[in-house]
């Protein structure tokens, strides 16, 4: 909130500079965010004399100036038609910008310096209030009252020179929203103190109980409500004083009647309400519930729909407010009100949030209300109000309040322990340190009866303090006086270790993995609209309150967002692209093995994904190499390479027998015999939705999945005593035959001996038949018991290409 | 039949060594090492041998012409690359053949350095899920229902009670449930705020919190612990303070300043002129928060700490705008 330095100085004597006061009070935990000085605008302004007023020698319009600036006399080149001798006026000197340029058609401000007009020298200028920004007038310079101080600062002058703190108050400190409120942390900080503003109040002999009655009908949700009535209240504009206050602090001046309210509710913080009190039926106050569905108008002439949990304020017929959150228009004050029933009480914090949410209206009284009032302030912060309206509005006051307070809130006491709070604190304070530290801010040890310990102290907290209840809240009151910054920094650490095992954090080793294979991180969000959510899964988590319909739900893959990436960077010129995102997606799931599970909440599965994507070229230009498109066999390599860092001996790339939602021609693969992801080609109609015009292809990977994969400790094996033989052989098969059939055909009938089984090469041709294709392969053999010979391989490869023959028509090509 | 194969190696040896181009190698090779030359003529005698010694000649003439082949193509490939030398101009300052760079996340790299420092200290990594219940979220961790501390986090609803996590405090909670003290967590995640999306806010950013709980763990050891990660992760010389704050699941709470390290504590736009720059929040674990997971409060007390990674890569990096962190342009990426 904003707190005026003029209006604060009023409570309490400000004995540091502004700066100063502003680091104090955020040490102390009220973060002023921002000063604003508000007499910037007029700095190298002053309140000038003229001394001498000469025509222009060349220019008949302007006169030269003579003008005293109290500390010296500077010439001044006018073109105003109103300058004369003995006015107090507003000048700019040299430095100073001019708020507005009149001769700028947008009126842009300028600075001024000294310049000549047509040939005389000229310091500095007399002002218009249009160029002050201060009105309208434009045809002349401003002039003042005969007794402003010369040379005196123009913002001093016009009263424009406040200093206003935006200060950030946390939601446990509500008694710190007013300026009383802030002026007594001040006084603690200054060691002076706060004082609350004086009044007096003439009251009539003619008693309020003749005219008004009070009745709680909800006494739990409203435990106080107090009230006066006054009669000829004059209905006008407020004083210039009263409007400035509201101004500086950023609040607009309605009527006197209104502006005395948020005047009391920005000093003392406590919210009142002013109704007419002649369209009150039955001159009768009645606080109960709503009828569930009634409608209502507020004050600002909105209808709303109340619930049967609404605290109202009612008069004998109709409800006539909404307790705590905003008035009605039928009791508005307007300016044919006369007289006025003012209002001051103190409603549940519960209750006033909920309405304040349920009907979507946060105002300052709600917001004080909710984070919690100090029921034991009603009656002073309505005196204080009504003495204005007695003084500026010229109100009557009936005689006394009609205060309804059946159970007397008192304040509370909580028991402190000496030795528990430097246990939690890190700090060696004594028990006569903490008690002088606590009164600074009002919160007194009791001599308790009940003979304490010498380590305890029993201490009572103001009603203001709501949010003092527990022993820690006033340890962390004696923190805070203490000084955050007085508490020593104890880096000995209290080691002690944790059990069991760390995790490895296995996202990090893939990351690792694919940034050295030349691959670049993304990050993504993790929203998305409902229609991408749905493409992949039925079972898609929706937003009920989301920002736009473009983030109505949580993506089920991690693909559409990083087409949308790779669309991005495709547009602006990024067209080669190696990217990969670990991130994760989200499932509505009633499976039973993520039910049980205490990581997630149930009906919900989160899961980690390894998405890539690759596209344009499959390796940055070379001089010396021909440029190659990646293909969809880049994106498989980079896996089986990784899968093979990743020692996984039990995975398996399956064609798709069907498409895949997002992909074409591609693959499914299997981890450990568990379906966990996908690699291929975006499919052509995907592409157009994403407006994509060159092949992208990608992989989603289960991380978990890959996880329990290559669960396994690694052991050494011996290295082969004897040379391995190799031996190459081209293999004929039909053409529908695939690569894969084959070379587990080859396995199969290979023997122990066979190790490896390498295809380096595929050929079609006229060397061979139509239908047929040729795979080039490369068999190693190795024995742990001698090297093999010649005899040996041949008689294995003889019956490899007969198992081939029998069971895939295959020939040995010749 | 030895001295006949030393006597051969010795006149091939010479011969070769006076091969002085790659027409004389070649006449060289026809002479010796073709499928007629001087050394296949030796192996032929070798069936005349008597059968005992066969063996050891075998090896012998293998040998003898593996070293008088190794020895001709390394003398040729010399002669090749003389020839090619004076032919073909080779300019070495053409550039390599560079493949593709990769790149880590300024996100991730700064969620790294974090963790190596807290690592370091004896912090484990712990995870939890991001759509949670409003009781791990709220609940457990002292918010009451209907209180405005609600306030200080705009929340998506998946339901009623289901939310997506504010911040990675329920993994706390979490952890609490599952483990015994000691405990020292360091839980990253990404988090999710109903705010409009502008240069400074975005629906979702990450953080990165610690936990502490043991017997006498203090306030005073919480800033020693933090001044330490803030020493080693933004620099030695760096001037720090602990103001005030709320947090419900904290008491005290704290927010820890360092000296703007972009102006040198002068005052600029970053810091609104004050010369600090807030890392991150603090504060010792609520009595009710060790309730909410049966522990005794009276037994252990601990500290909690948390902060923006995006916010903390912003300053490190001097990016000015959320958003460009999730645009992930390619020649942003390339920066990092
Ligand atoms: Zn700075």
């Amino acid at each position: 909130m904003k707190i005026s330095l003029k209006w604060l100085q009023q409570y309490v004597e400000l004995t540091v500079a502004p700066e100063d006061l502003a680091h104090r009070l955020t040490m102390a935990g009220f973060e002023i965010e921002d000063i604003e000085y508000q007499g910037s605008v007029y700095d190298k302004f002053v309140v000038g004399e003229v001394l001498e007023v000469n025509k222009h020698p060349k220019a008949d319009r302007l006169t030269v100036c003579k003008v005293n600036t109290g500390t010296e006399v500077v010439q001044i080149v006018c073109g105003a038609p109103n300058v004369a001798v003995g006015q107090r006026v507003p000048v700019g000197l040299s430095g100073a910008v001019i708020p507005h340029n009149q001769h700028d058609p947008e009126g842009k401000p300028f600075a001024l310096s000294h310049v000549k007009l047509r040939g005389v020298d000229s310091f500095g200028m007399i002002c218009s209030a249009h160029e002050l920004g201060l009105g309208d007038d434009k045809d002349g310079i401003m002039v003042f009252d005969a007794h402003a101080k010369v040379g005196a600062p123009l913002a001093q002058y016009l009263g424009k020179d406040d200093i206003i703190f935006e200060v950030g108050i946390t939601p446990n400190r509500p008694d710190a929203m007013s300026h009383f409120g802030i002026a007594r942390e001040v006084a603690a900080l200054l060691d002076v103190k706060a004082n609350l503003p004086k009044f007096q109040l003439k009251e009539s002999d003619v008693s309020v109980q003749q005219h008004a009655k009070i009745l709680i009908e909800d006494t739990e949700n409203c435990p106080r409500y107090s009230g006066r009535v006054m009669f000829n209240v004059n209905v006008a504009d407020s004083p210039k004083w009263l409007q400035n206050y509201l101004l500086a602090i950023g609040l607009r001046p309605v009527n006197n009647v209104v502006d005395i309210t948020n005047y009391v509710l920005m000093e003392l913080g406590h919210p009142l309400h002013a109704f007419d009190y002649d369209t009150l039926a039955g001159k009768t106050i009645v606080v109960k519930r709503a009828k569930q569905g009634e409608k209502f108008t507020t004050l600002d002439h909105k209808e709303r729909t109340l619930t049967g949990d609404t605290l109202m304020i009612c008069d004998g017929e109709r409800s006539i407010g909404v307790a705590g959150v905003m008035g009605g228009e039928n009791t508005e004050i307007t300016h044919a009100t006369k007289n006025v029933l003012l209002e001051s009480a103190y409603f549940n914090p519960a209750s006033i949030r909920r309405t304040s949410k349920y009907l979507g209206i946060s105002t300052d009284a709600s917001q004080r209300f909710e984070r919690g009032a100090n029921p034991n302030v009603t009656t002073f912060a309505l005196d204080r109000a009504t003495a204005l309206l007695q003084e500026l509005c010229g109100a009557k006051v009936l005689k006394g309040t009609i205060d309804v307070y059946p159970v007397p809130v008192k304040p509370k006491r909580v028991p402190l322990r000496i030795g528990r709070t430097n246990r939690v604190l890190g700090t060696s304070l004594t028990k006569d340190d903490i008690t002088t530290l606590l009164n600074k801010i009002e919160l007194t040890s009791i001599p308790s009866t009940n003979s304490p310990s010498r380590d305890e102290v029993m201490i009572e907290a103001p009603t203001f303090r709501v949010d003092i209840e527990r022993e820690i809240d006033v340890i962390e009151e004696v923190a805070r006086v203490y000084g955050y910054d007085n508490i020593q920094t104890d880096a000995r650490a209290n080691l002690s270790f944790y059990e069991h095992p760390p995790k490895k954090d296995f996202s990090d080793e893939i990351r690792d993995w694919l940034i050295g294979r030349g691959c670049k991180e993304v990050v993504a969000n993790s929203m998305c609209d409902i229609e991408t959510a749905a493409v992949t899964s039925k079972d898609f988590v929706e937003v009920a309150n989301p920002i736009s319909k473009d983030m109505a739900a949580l993506r089920t893959s991690t693909i559409p967002g990083m087409l949308n990436i790779v669309r991005n960077n495709i547009f602006h010129g990024s067209k080669d692209i190696r990217l990969f995102e670990i991130g994760r997606i989200y499932f509505k799931t009633n499976s039973q093995a993520h039910k049980n599970s205490d990581s997630f909440v149930p009906g919900y599965y989160e899961e980690n994904r390894l998405a890539i994507a690759f596209s344009g070229l499959s390796n940055p230009r070379h001089w010396n190499e021909q440029p190659r498109q990646t293909t969809l066999f880049d994106l498989k390599g980079e896996l089986e390479a990784f899968f093979c860092k990743l020692f996984l001996d039990n995975y398996k790339f399956i064609p798709y027998s069907t498409d895949n939602s997002l992909t074409d021609s591609g693959l499914v693969i299997h981890l450990s015999g568990k379906e966990s992801g996908y690699v291929g080609k975006i499919r052509p109609e995907i592409m157009k939705r994403y407006e994509i015009e060159q092949d992208v292809f990608v992989a989603e990977i289960s991380i978990p999945n890959l996880e329990i994969a290559r669960e396994c400790e690694r052991t050494y094996r011996p290295l082969p005593k004897y040379p391995s033989a190799l031996r190459d052989v081209a293999i004929v098969i039909d053409e529908e035959i695939s690569v894969e059939t084959l070379t587990m055909a080859i396995r199969e009938s290979g023997g122990p001996l066979l190790k490896q089984i390498e295809l380096f090469d595929i050929y079609r041709g006229n060397q061979i038949a139509a239908g047929k294709k040729s795979c080039a392969i490369s068999l190693e053999f190795n024995s742990e018991e001698q090297t093999l010979a010649q005899e040996q391989i041949d008689t294995i490869v003889t019956s490899i290409l007969n198992h081939l023959q029998v069971t895939l028509n295959a020939s040995l090509r010749t | 039949m030895h001295e006949a194969i030393e006597t051969l190696k010795r006149s091939a040896l010479a011969e070769l060594s006076t091969s002085g181009d790659l027409q004389a190698l070649e006449h060289f090779r026809i002479s010796y090492l073709a499928r007629k030359g001087q050394i296949a003529e030796l192996f032929d005698k070798l069936k005349d041998a008597p059968p005992e010694q066969k063996p050891a000649l075998g090896k012998a003439l293998n040998e003898m012409r593996r070293s008088i082949e190794s020895q001709f193509e390394e003398k040729k490939a010399r002669l090749e690359t003389g020839q090619k030398k004076k032919s073909i101009h080779l300019d070495l300052t053409l550039p390599g053949l560079r493949p593709w760079v990769g790149s880590k996340h300024p996100i991730t790299q700064t969620l790294d350095e974090i963790k190596r420092i807290f690592l370091g200290m004896g912090f484990q990594v712990e995870t939890g899920p991001e759509i949670e219940d409003d009781y791990h979220n709220f609940g457990a961790l002292n918010f009451p229902p209907d209180h405005p501390a609600r306030d200080m986090q705009d929340t998506f609803f998946i339901s009623n009670d289901v939310v997506l996590r504010t911040h990675t405090s329920p993994v706390q909670i979490r952890v609490m449930e599952t483990q015994k003290p000691p405990i020292r967590a360091l839980i990253p995640g990404r988090v999710y705020r109903n705010e409009a999306i502008s240069a400074r806010s975005y629906c979702l950013f990450h953080q990165v919190e610690g936990l502490y709980v043991d017997t006498n763990v203090t306030f005073a050891e919480l800033k020693g612990t933090l001044v330490a990660f803030a020493k080693q992760f933004y620099g030695s010389s760096l001037k720090y303070r602990f103001r005030p704050s709320f947090f419900p699941f904290t008491e005290p709470s704290a927010e820890m300043d360092i000296t703007c390290f972009l102006c040198k504590a002068k005052g600029c736009r970053v810091c609104k002129n004050t010369g600090w720059l807030e890392i991150l929040g603090c504060g010792m674990v609520d009595p009710n928060v060790f309730q909410s997971v049966n522990y005794d409060p009276e037994m252990y007390t601990g500290y909690a700490f948390g902060m923006g990674i995006e916010r903390i890569a912003m300053l490190r990096y001097g990016i000015d705008d959320i958003r460009i962190l999730f645009e992930n342009d390619i020649r942003f990426l390339s920066q990092f």
